[in-house]
């Protein structure tokens, strides 16, 4: 065999054994996916985080103003259903159970907002070191959730784009038949935000 | 089209829905497009609110707390917030400094910005068990905003560090398990591995040249300089008179660890 034409194979070969093993992306699709599930498991971890925060919340606005039955029965109510939404990992990849877990997540959010409005009125609770602390929890609680809210965004962005564009593309086709676009947030984080009350 | 953007563009939802998604959105891209501070030290005082002899006494307790827990606490003033709120601002600065050690996250930022008169303690994750929320409020409230109040502003600063300091370093068993946690072994940097093998291969080409001037003295291989040997011999002679610069990243300064943060720890107005 002429050497030339040796050489020629060899070449090929390796230049394609090298694409193979640098992976031309061949690693991004799996990657990132792992990356969005572990952003939505944080997710999840902060909303979960202040679901925990309500029923303390509740009895401490109740020690002061429980005429409010309303206001507070609505944040139970909310946060009941809330939890009733059965949530995991498959629901990124479920436009109706994402948009139901969204929604509820938004009612409770707005249910809190209006309890915490009301026990602006009360100047007792608002000087009760309880919910003083509940109140720094919250916040905190809501920053966190709108940080990782982001990092989930941003996660599912880099995920998608990669199913879509070349070479993700490609290897969607061939190896990865089963992955799916992964949901994101579409109400906004302002609505998603219980108002801030500020107690000077 | 992915679920997304179907939500986006469905009529029931119009306009604002649009117009929400995108200043969602622009808010992500104009957040990752925030001029941060340069990390020059422990504090970073850009809106000039401590004296020297105040930033020198802040830096030395902190470098103590570093050796001893290897938590690293950094104090930044800014000049303004941009528009930004404290809380993304917070974070975000958190994550572009990397304060506090890559894998524990054990870092903290006393935030101060005098012209929206905000500050924020931002907690790393692996700190937020240690820094509770609630915690971090009673320091703001019952530490530094009185004494901001009063326009005591390096009184407040320096309260806060105490305490900040205090909860930190409180429980002596806590305290004494990061300690023992601490890793022994320190990543090496990239660019001593560059230079070691750049090193490496010029030596290694120096060994053959000495191989070789040897093998031609023996009389095993031909005086003749051909080829690869002629390759050689260019290279050696080179590389004899060129200056290898070497840059040095660090001047014994202090840079952030890696660490990275979630969010955690409060604010407070004045």
């Amino acid at each position: 065999m002429p050497i030339a034409s040796v050489c020629l194979r060899a070449l090929i070969v390796t230049l394609a054994l090298g694409l193979l093993v640098a992976g031309c992306g061949i690693n991004a699709i799996p990657t990132q996916e792992e990356k969005a599930k572990a952003g939505w498991s944080e997710v999840l971890n902060q909303y979960q985080r202040r679901s925990d925060l309500i029923p303390n919340l509740v009895e401490t606005v109740k020690g002061f103003a429980q005429q409010e039955r309303d206001v507070l029965t609505a944040v139970v109510e909310a946060r009941a259903k809330a939890t009733q939404v059965r949530v995991d990992v498959s629901t990124i990849t479920d436009p109706e159970a994402f948009k139901r877990f969204q929604e509820a997540q938004s009612a409770l959010s707005g249910a809190i907002g209006r309890l915490l409005a009301v026990a602006e009125a009360y100047p007792q609770l608002r000087s009760n070191q309880n919910f003083l602390t509940l109140q720094a929890q919250l916040e905190g609680t809501e920053n966190r959730i709108a940080v990782a809210r982001r990092d989930y965004i941003e996660a599912v962005r880099l995920y998608n784009t990669e199913l879509r564009t070349v070479p993700g593309v490609i290897w969607a086709m061939l190896l990865y038949r089963n992955n799916k676009a992964m949901e994101t947030f579409t109400i906004s984080e302002e609505q998603m935000r219980t108002p801030r009350v500020r107690f000077n | 089209m992915t679920g997304a953007i179907q939500s986006l563009i469905r009529p029931a939802r119009g306009g604002p829905a649009i117009l929400l998604a995108l200043l969602l959105t622009a808010g992500v891209a104009l957040a990752q497009s925030i001029v941060f501070p340069k990390l020059t030290g422990r504090i970073v005082d850009e809106a000039g609110l401590l004296n020297a002899s105040q930033r020198n006494e802040i830096t030395s307790r902190l470098a103590a707390l570093e050796a001893k827990t290897t938590d690293q606490v950094v104090v930044v003033t800014l000049r303004s917030l941009s528009g930004h709120s404290i809380e993304d601002y917070g974070v975000q600065l958190g994550r572009h400094w990397q304060v506090g050690q890559k894998g524990k996250n054990n870092g903290i930022i006393l935030l101060v910005a005098p012209n929206e008169r905000k500050v924020r303690i931002e907690v790393g994750y692996g700190l937020e068990g240690t820094l509770p929320d609630a915690v971090a409020s009673l320091i703001i409230q019952n530490s530094i905003l009185p004494r901001f109040k009063a326009n005591d502003m390096p009184g407040g600063i320096r309260r806060g560090v105490e305490d900040i300091i205090q909860v930190l370093t409180g429980d002596a068993e806590e305290w004494k398990r990061r300690a023992l946690a601490r890793s022994p072994s320190r990543e090496p940097s990239w660019g001593l591995v560059i230079m070691l093998t750049l090193f490496g291969g010029i030596f290694a080409l120096i060994f053959l040249q000495m191989m070789r001037d040897l093998g031609v003295a023996m009389g095993i291989i031909p005086k003749k300089r051909k080829g690869i040997w002629r390759t050689l011999d260019y290279v050696t002679s080179s590389s004899g008179s060129s200056g290898y610069s070497s840059g040095s990243s660090s001047s014994g300064g202090f840079s952030g660890g890696g660490g990275s943060f979630g969010g955690g720890g409060s604010s407070g107005s004045w």
